[in-house]
Parts: structure tokens; C-alpha cells; sequence
């Protein structure tokens, strides 16, 4: 069973049926809107609960995949610890930890996943210009401008929302939102999606906060820098 | 606007075309080709990377740059004859397809965008001339040829893996999400794990000839389907 989760022929015989999951799913997900519509807009394990379990015969893809990359997981933590208990020289160590600092990396990046699926949240909703709305984690937030700038045409190019964040209904944090540009507090990110001014002057809002970011953040950049001294380390090799 | 007039295009086959004789003749094709995309920056005030017309040129003119890099000292041998072809192929894709003029939308305007789309641009005309080294490897049986389309994959997974780190990012700060369920995040992650899986083979199997040969070709052709096929076939965040 050991040898099983340290076998380099698990870890590829795994990422080939994780390939072929993902081919199926990414035809899936199309094909199935009402399944997998929501699957974006709320925590994954709220779906995978209320949806995903309620759908086997075209959910079964990404419960298989869920298994692979537990599969997967166990390997690349197995593998790591194997190799880095073998004996070490001055020399071959950034040749022998590069490939170690990519696994922890990726692992990271599943661990964000993990905690961004689980734990949280996810609100969305349109908010008038001037109201004032209450936020979980004893939050609130106060949208108190919208601001839109338009071309010589009268097209818009661009928008953002001045808004105040209060907790336990004192002013915490005042701030501009904007595409590409939340505000953050504590955590929770406060989104601008879109506008409408069909009834006034209002805004799409997404009020999230993901525990895992930070953890992805970290994964992508230890994945990174692990993948840049590999390759020079293995540059001039063959 | 279409992206480039029809006789900047003309000058731009002939001069791609002359290629043929010697590689490193490609240079002033790609001098061209880069005042293009310069010029047509400048014009909208933004990297020309959205759309088919706009990336199909990017990346003709990007595997022109690997190209030459790669086969500097290469004379008119199959290098030239699958990578030109191909750089015309997309070129022609490119004029075929409808331009998208005017300034990036809101969400489009950050630096984590452009560094995302730039890398994996790149990456792709990396993966491309991996294929075309592993065709050379095949058909002559080269020993450096296998060697070069190691290291052209390798480096392509390195800026893949980086743009997907900054994809992720600008992701975050736009959709409050670095993750999206979409069949182009499905196949970025395809692309990510069969070159993973390449990776392994060869750097820690030891694998080596036609084997793995046989498995950057084909990652050529994941790849191209990742960029071209899911963006026509399949609705994504990454509609082109």
C-alpha cells in the first residue's frame, strides 16, 4: 500500500484519468446549465450538498476528479517526503529541493481550493445608490456614490462607487470600488460587477470572503519560484 | 480598423515568405510585424491581445520570435517549411477574423491581465515549436532536436505555470474568485497536468525518443485546442 503511494506510476497514471475527468467535464459543464450554473456563485461544498449530489449521472465526472486529486495529493506528499529524507550533498541541493518547493506549492494551491470550497462566503446582490445593507461577521456597508465616466460618444468607459464599511456599526474602512479594484477589510473582499440605472442608480455587488486566497497566493508563488530554478538549474542539460 | 492595411499584410507574407531561404531572414518580417503591434497599441491605448485578429497575429508573430531564436544557424531544412507555413496559417486566421477596435473594458484595464495573456502566449509558441522540434526528432532521428523540444517545453511550462499564477491574480481582484468552473479553466488545467505529466516522464522516468517525442506533439495539439477550439466551441470567461 506504501509503495503504492509512492509510485511514480500512481502519480501518472492519475494525471492521465484526471485529464480525461476534466475533457468530460469541461463538455459537461455547457451541456448541463442548470447543474453546474451555480457551481461559480456559491461556496463549492454548498452545491456540492444541494446540487452536485442530487445530480449523479452528470455530476459524476467532477466527484471522480474530486478522488483523483485526493489520490493525487497523498502521492505528491509521499513522494516529497521520500525524497527529501534521501541523502543530500552540497552540491545537488537546489537541484534536489526546486522540484520539492513545486510539490509544496501545488499542494498549497489544493489546500486553497479546499478552504475556499468549505469555508467563508459568497453574497451577491444589486444595491441602490445611498443604501445601507448588513454583512455577515457583524459587517455593514453603505454605498454612497456611483460615479460613471463616458466617451465623447456617451459610452461608458469606466465606473466606481465610493463606499463606507462599518462594524459593529462603526465606520471601519471608506474606500472606492472599481473593476479590478475591491475593497478589502479583514478578509472579505467587496466587489463591483456592474451597474444599472434601471430603477436609479444602482450597483451589482459581491460581498466575498475565500480563506484559501492567501494559501493560493502562496502556492502560485513557491510554484513559481520553484519552476524559474529548475530551469536553470536544467537549462544546459539534456 | 482592420488591424493591419492590406499592404502592410502583402509586405508582411512577402517578408515572412523570405524566411524559406535562411531563418534568421525572418528578423525583418518580425521588425514588421512588431511596429504592427506596436503602432496598433499605440492607436488604442492598450495591448493588442483581445480576440482571435488580435492574439491569432500575437501569436504568429511570437513563434516567429521562438523560431528564430531557436534555429538561428538553421539553413532551409522541414524547421522552416512547418514553422512558416504555420506562421502564415495564423496570419491568415488573423485577417479572416473580425478586429475588436477601441479601448480594453474596465476589467481588462489591469497589469495582471497583460502579464497573464502576454506569458501565455509565449508559453503557446513554445509548446508550438516543442511540436516542431519533435517532428524533426521523428522524421531524422536527432538527438538535439529531442533535446531542443525538451527545453522549449520546459520553458513554455515555466511561463504557462507563471501566466496561470497572474490569470489567477487579476482573477481575484476582478471576480473576488482565482478560480472559475469553465471549461477553459478545465482545459488550461488539462494543459497544465499533460505537460506535468511530460515533465515527469522525462525528468524523472528518464524517458527519452519517440516516446516523449510523440507526447509534446500532441501537447501542441491540447494546447491549440485550449486556445482556439474551447474559445469558439464552448461558453467561458474566455469567449473569444
Amino acid at each position: 500500500m506504501r509503495n503504492f503511494f509512492l509510485s511514480l506510476k500512481t502519480a501518472v497514471w492519475t494525471l492521465v484519468v484526471l485529464l480525461c475527468l476534466f475533457l468530460i467535464g469541461s463538455y459537461m459543464l455547457p451541456m448541463h446549465r442548470t447543474v453546474f450554473g451555480p457551481m461559480n456563485d456559491d461556496l463549492l461544498f454548498h452545491w456540492v450538498k444541494d446540487v452536485a449530489s442530487n445530480n449523479v449521472w452528470q455530476t459524476w465526472w467532477f466527484f471522480a476528479a474530486l478522488a483523483g486529486l485526493i489520490l493525487l495529493t497523498l502521492n505528491t506528499i509521499f513522494c516529497s517526503i521520500q525524497s527529501v529524507r534521501g541523502k543530500w550533498k552540497r552540491s545537488d541541493f537546489l537541484l534536489r529541493i526546486s522540484p520539492q518547493v513545486i510539490h509544496v506549492g501545488f499542494l498549497c494551491i489544493l489546500l486553497a481550493h479546499l478552504l475556499g470550497a468549505g469555508w467563508g462566503y459568497k453574497i451577491s446582490g444589486m444595491m441602490p445608490e445611498g443604501a445601507y445593507a448588513p454583512l455577515p461577521d457583524d459587517l455593514a456597508l453603505r454605498l454612497n456614490k456611483i460615479q460613471v465616466q463616458t466617451d465623447e460618444l456617451g459610452f461608458m468607459t469606466d465606473w466606481s462607487a465610493e463606499a463606507s464599511l462599518y462594524e459593529n456599526n462603526h465606520l471601519v474602512k471608506n474606500g472606492t470600488l472599481g473593476p479590478n479594484s475591491p475593497l478589502f477589510y479583514r478578509g472579505t473582499g467587496i466587489y463591483l460587477k456592474s451597474l444599472n440605472f434601471d430603477r436609479g442608480p444602482a450597483a451589482l455587488l459581491l460581498i466575498a470572503k475565500d480563506p484559501g486566497a492567501i494559501w493560493a497566493l502562496a502556492g502560485g508563488v513557491l510554484f513559481a519560484l520553484g519552476s524559474v530554478t529548475l530551469l536553470a538549474l536544467k537549462w544546459g542539460t539534456s | 480598423m482592420p488591424f493591419v492595411s492590406l499592404s502592410m499584410t502583402i509586405l508582411l507574407f512577402i517578408l515572412y515568405l523570405l524566411a524559406f531561404y535562411r531563418l534568421w531572414l525572418m528578423l525583418p518580417a518580425l521588425t514588421l510585424h512588431a511596429v504592427l503591434i506596436v503602432s496598433i497599441a499605440i492607436q488604442y491605448g492598450r495591448i493588442p491581445l483581445i480576440g482571435l485578429h488580435e492574439t491569432l497575429g500575437f501569436l504568429a508573430f511570437t513563434i516567429g520570435a521562438v523560431a528564430v531564436i531557436s534555429g538561428w544557424k538553421r539553413k532551409r531544412d522541414l524547421f522552416s517549411y512547418i514553422t512558416i507555413p504555420f506562421i502564415l496559417i495564423l496570419l491568415a486566421g488573423s485577417i479572416a477574423s473580425p478586429a475588436m477596435p477601441g479601448a480594453l473594458p474596465p476589467v481588462l484595464k489591469t497589469l495582471w491581465f497583460e502579464l497573464h495573456v502576454i506569458l501565455s502566449f509565449v508559453s503557446y509558441a513554445l509548446f508550438s515549436i516543442g511540436a516542431v522540434f519533435g517532428v524533426l526528432s521523428l522524421l531524422y532521428n536527432e538527438a538535439p532536436a529531442e533535446n531542443n523540444q525538451y527545453r522549449s517545453l520546459l520553458l513554455g511550462y515555466v511561463l504557462f505555470s507563471t501566466a496561470m499564477v497572474f490569470g489567477g491574480i487579476w482573477a481575484y481582484f476582478a471576480w473576488g474568485t482565482y478560480w472559475l468552473w469553465t471549461p477553459k479553466e478545465l482545459w488550461t488545467t488539462i494543459v497544465w497536468f499533460y505537460y506535468s505529466l511530460y515533465l515527469h516522464a522525462r525528468l524523472v522516468r528518464g524517458w527519452t525518443g519517440p516516446k516523449v517525442v510523440w507526447m509534446g506533439i500532441i501537447g501542441f495539439v491540447i494546447v491549440m485546442f485550449t486556445y482556439v477550439g474551447v474559445g469558439l466551441l464552448m461558453k467561458s470567461s474566455h469567449e473569444f
